[in-house]
C-alpha cells in the first residue's frame, strides 16, 4: 500500500514536472501555429522593463487589439540593465521576438542597427504623424524602421517642497547651493537624494544630461567628439562632475542604501517623504500620485535644474524608446497592423491618460499634459541637446559607466580611472566599427 | 588485450559523429576564432595571432581578475558544497533522525529552484535596509551584523558564494547519501565490535570507501564553479562595479559589445583551464580504481 502510494506521488510528479517543461516549450513557441488566419497569431514583444509603462496601458491596448483581431500580443519583460546585451545576442542569434523595443537614436554608429534586423516602415500612413524628431530618432539614410511614443525627454531634480518650506531652503542654481541644500537636509535627518545603481541607467544621468555646459564651450563639441578631434578628458566637465557625485556619495547625500536601491523604489521614498530630491522627469510626479494618492506629488514636487558643474541648462533628449518589427518575424503583416492600431489617434490618447509619468507625445495631433506652471518652467531656461543621442558611443555604453560609477562609489576605483574607462570603451568600439575618426 | 572485446569500434561510430558535429567541431572553431579579430560590424576576419590572448594576460587587465574570481569561486564553492553536503548527507543518514526523507527533500528543494529565481529573492532579502537577513538581525538586537551583504566590496563575494552554496549543497548531500547507502554496514559492525569510535570509523571506512562519490562529486562541482555564470548574473550582474565578474559574464559582455573574438579567446582560456584541472582529477580517479 505504502509502495503503491509513493509509486503514484513519483509518478504524478513526474508528470507535473513533465508538464511544466512542455508549458515552457509552448509560451517560447507561442508565434508558431496556423499562419493562415490571424486568430491563431500570437506576436511576441520584447521589452526592457522601462521600455513599457508601468502602468500597463501597453498591455491593455494588446487586449483591445486582441478583441479587434484575434492577435494576440505575449509581452516577455527583461530587466533594464541586461535588455541591451540580451537584445543583442538574440538578435544575432536569430532568436529576437517579432516586436522589439529598445532606445533610440538608432542612427548613430554606436546604436543597435536596428535597420539591418528589422523592417522598414517608411511607406506605413502614420509614420508622417510623428514629430520629426523623434521621426529621425527611428530614422536610418531617410528611412523609418520604428513607431515611438513618448515626447522628448527631460530630466530635472524634482524636490519636496514642503521639505524645502521647512528648512527655509531655496532652490539651489550652483553646485555648492546644492550640497548645502543636501548638508541642512541630512542633518534634518532625511535622506537628501534618492539614488539607485543597481538599474544601471540612473546615476549616469548626471554626466550627460549636462551637455548643455559641453556645448557653451564650444558650440560644435558634438561632432568634434564624433570625428575623434577631441577626445573626452579634454571637457572639463565631465571629471568634475564625476568627481562632484563621489563627494555627494561619500558625505551620505544619497542615503546608505543607494548601492542596493532600485529605481522601482523611488516612488515609494519620495511619498514617503523618506527622500527630498530625485533625478526624474516631470511626469514621474503623475506616477507616484498614481500609485500614492494621498501625497499629492503634482503639488508637492517642484522641480529644478540638475546643477551639476553649475549647470543651468535644460538636457532634452528627443529619443526614447520605440518599437520595431523584427525581420526574420513570420508574422510582419500583422505586427504592421498592431502599429497602426497603436497610431489610432483615440489610441495615443490612451496611451498618453493611461500613463501617468508621460506629460506630452510626439505626436503633434495629440495635446500635451504640461500645466502652465511647467510649461512656464521649461520655457524659463534655455535647452540643449544631451550628450547620448548626439555624440558616438556613449549610450551603447551606458550601463558599463553605471557600474563604473558603481565600482567608484565602493572605492574600487577614483574618477579619473571612471572617464579613463569610458575614453577607453569608446576607442574600443570604434576602432572594433573601423570608424574613420579612429583608424585614419 | 581489446581483441576480446564484446563490440566493434562502429557499434560507437554514430554517437561519435554527432559528438563530433555537435560539440568537438564547434569547440575547435571557437578555439580558431580566438585568434582572429572577429567581430559584429564586419564580415571581414583577419587572423591576430596570439594577440587576445595578449590582451587577457598583460598589465593589468580586468579580464585577470575575472580570471582570480573565478578560480576563487571554484575552490570556496567545491569545498563548502562538499564539506557541508558530507556532513549533512551523515547526519541525515543517523538512526536518531526522525522524518529522514522528508528532511533530505527539503535541503535539496533549492537544487530544482532556477538560478534566476534563487538570485531575485536572494537580493531582496540580502537588502540592506528592507531585506529580511537584516531586520531578522536587527529584531533579535545583532544590528552589528547587518551588513550591506551584496555591495560592500568585503563582503559581497563571500555572500554570492554562500548563496551558491546553499543552492547546491542538497545535490551534493543525495549523491554523498547515495554512497553512504552502498557501504556494507558490516564494516562499521566489525569496527564496533573492535571498539571503533564515530570519527574512527568515519576515517577508516566512510572516507576511504566515499572516495570515489567524493571523486565524482569534486568534477561536478569545479566545472559547474568554473562556468558560473546565471547565479552571479542574477544577483549581482558582476558588480558593485565589477567586484563579482566572473569569465563568463565577460564572456556574455563581450558578445555584446560585439566583440566576438575577445569572448571566444575568454571561452578558450576557461576550456584549457579546465581540461588541465579536469586531467588531474579523472587521473586520480583512475588510480583508485585500479587500487579497488
Amino acid at each position: 500500500m505504502k509502495k503503491n502510494l509513493k509509486r503514484w506521488a513519483g509518478l504524478s510528479l513526474a508528470g507535473v514536472m513533465a508538464l511544466s517543461s512542455l508549458a515552457g516549450c509552448g509560451s517560447e513557441g507561442g508565434s508558431d501555429g496556423d499562419s493562415g488566419s490571424s486568430k491563431s497569431v500570437t506576436l511576441t514583444f520584447g521589452s526592457h522593463q522601462s521600455g513599457l509603462p508601468t502602468s500597463g496601458i501597453v498591455q491593455d491596448l494588446a487586449k483591445e487589439f486582441e478583441e479587434e483581431t484575434g492577435i494576440k500580443i505575449d509581452f516577455q519583460i527583461s530587466p533594464d540593465a541586461q535588455w541591451r546585451d540580451l537584445i543583442k545576442v538574440k538578435l544575432d542569434s536569430g532568436e529576437a521576438p517579432d516586436i522589439i523595443c529598445v532606445d533610440t537614436p538608432i542612427g548613430l554608429a554606436s546604436s543597435i542597427h536596428m535597420d539591418q534586423y528589422c523592417v522598414e516602415l517608411t511607406d506605413q500612413e502614420w509614420v508622417g504623424r510623428m514629430e520629426d524628431s523623434a521621426r529621425s530618432a527611428v530614422s536610418v539614410d531617410d528611412k523609418t524602421y520604428g513607431i515611438t511614443f513618448p515626447g522628448a525627454k527631460m530630466y530635472f531634480y524634482l524636490y519636496n517642497k514642503d521639505i524645502f518650506q521647512e528648512l527655509g531652503l531655496e532652490v539651489p542654481t550652483t553646485y555648492d547651493e546644492f550640497k548645502d541644500v543636501c548638508q541642512t537636509i541630512l542633518d534634518a535627518g532625511t535622506t537628501p537624494v534618492y539614488e539607485c545603481t543597481t538599474n544601471g541607467w540612473h546615476q549616469v544621468l548626471p554626466l550627460f544630461e549636462t551637455g548643455g555646459l559641453w556645448l557653451a564651450d564650444d558650440s560644435e563639441i558634438y561632432d568634434k567628439l564624433n570625428a575623434n578631434e577631441v577626445d573626452l578628458d579634454e571637457i572639463p566637465h565631465l571629471l568634475t562632475i564625476i568627481e562632484q557625485l563621489q563627494e555627494c556619495a561619500e558625505a551620505g547625500y544619497f542615503g546608505e542604501d543607494y548601492l542596493s536601491n532600485a529605481w522601482e523604489n523611488a516612488k515609494e521614498a519620495m511619498a514617503t517623504e523618506k527622500c527630498a530630491m530625485t533625478i526624474a522627469e516631470l511626469g514621474f510626479r503623475g506616477e507616484v500620485e498614481a500609485d500614492y494618492p494621498d501625497f499629492k506629488a503634482t503639488e508637492k514636487l517642484g522641480a529644478f535644474i540638475m546643477p551639476w558643474g553649475d549647470n543651468q541648462t535644460i538636457g532634452v533628449n528627443p529619443a526614447s524608446n520605440a518599437y520595431f518589427i523584427n525581420k526574420d518575424s513570420k508574422y510582419t503583416e500583422e505586427a504592421k497592423q498592431f502599429f497602426e492600431f497603436l497610431a489610432r489617434p483615440e489610441n495615443l490618447q490612451k496611451r498618453l491618460d493611461g500613463q501617468p509619468e508621460l506629460s506630452a507625445l510626439c505626436w503633434p495631433e495629440i495635446e500635451s499634459k504640461y500645466s502652465e506652471e511647467d510649461q512656464a518652467f521649461l520655457d524659463s531656461a534655455e535647452k540643449a541637446n544631451v550628450v547620448q543621442t548626439s555624440v558616438n558611443y556613449i549610450d551603447s555604453q551606458w550601463m558599463d559607466i553605471g557600474k563604473d560609477l558603481e565600482a567608484m562609489y565602493t572605492g574600487a576605483s577614483s574618477p579619473e580611472d571612471v572617464l579613463k574607462t569610458i575614453m577607453d570603451r569608446r576607442t574600443e568600439q570604434a576602432q572594433l566599427q573601423k570608424d574613420p575618426g579612429w583608424t585614419e | 588485450m581489446n581483441s576480446k572485446k564484446l563490440y566493434p569500434w562502429y557499434f560507437a561510430a554514430g554517437a561519435a559523429l554527432v559528438y563530433f558535429l555537435l560539440c568537438f567541431l564547434p569547440g575547435v572553431l571557437g578555439i580558431g576564432y580566438s585568434f582572429t579579430d572577429w567581430n559584429n560590424f564586419t564580415t571581414e576576419v583577419n587572423f591576430v595571432g596570439l594577440d587576445n590572448y595578449k590582451q587577457i594576460f598583460e598589465g593589468n587587465s580586468e579580464y585577470i581578475t575575472y580570471i582570480l574570481n573565478t578560480v576563487m569561486f571554484t575552490i570556496v564553492t567545491t569545498a563548502a558544497k562538499t564539506i557541508v553536503g558530507l556532513a549533512l548527507a551523515l547526519l541525515l543518514t543517523q538512526k536518531f533522525i526522525k522524518c529522514k526523507n522528508f528532511q533530505r527533500m527539503i535541503i535539496f528543494s533549492p537544487q530544482v529552484m532556477s538560478y534566476l529565481v534563487v538570485g531575485l529573492v536572494f537580493k531582496s532579502m540580502l537588502h540592506p535596509t528592507t531585506g529580511f537577513l537584516n531586520n531578522f538581525l536587527r529584531s533579535i538586537g545583532l544590528e552589528a551584523l547587518a551588513k550591506n551583504w551584496l555591495t560592500d566590496l568585503n563582503l559581497v563575494f563571500p555572500s554570492v558564494m554562500t548563496v551558491d552554496t546553499w543552492k547546491g549543497m542538497g545535490y551534493i548531500m543525495v549523491v554523498v547519501i547515495a554512497g553512504l547507502m552502498s557501504i556494507s554496514p558490516e564494516y562499521y559492525e566489525a569496527a564496533s565490535i573492535d571498539g571503533a569510535n564515530f570519527f574512527q570509523k568515519f576515517r577508516c571506512i566512510t572516507l576511504p570507501l566515499l572516495k570515489p562519490v567524493l571523486v565524482n562529486v569534486t568534477v561536478l562541482n569545479v566545472t559547474y564553479g568554473l562556468r558560473v555564470f546565471d547565479m552571479i548574473y542574477a544577483l549581482t550582474n558582476g558588480g558593485p562595479g565589477n567586484a563579482t565578474g566572473v569569465i563568463n559574464t565577460a564572456v556574455y559582455k563581450e558578445f555584446s559589445k560585439g566583440n566576438l573574438a575577445m569572448g571566444t579567446t575568454l571561452s578558450s582560456v576557461l576550456f584549457f583551464f579546465m581540461l588541465a584541472i579536469l586531467y588531474f582529477i579523472i587521473k586520480s580517479m583512475e588510480n583508485k580504481e585500479v587500487e579497488a
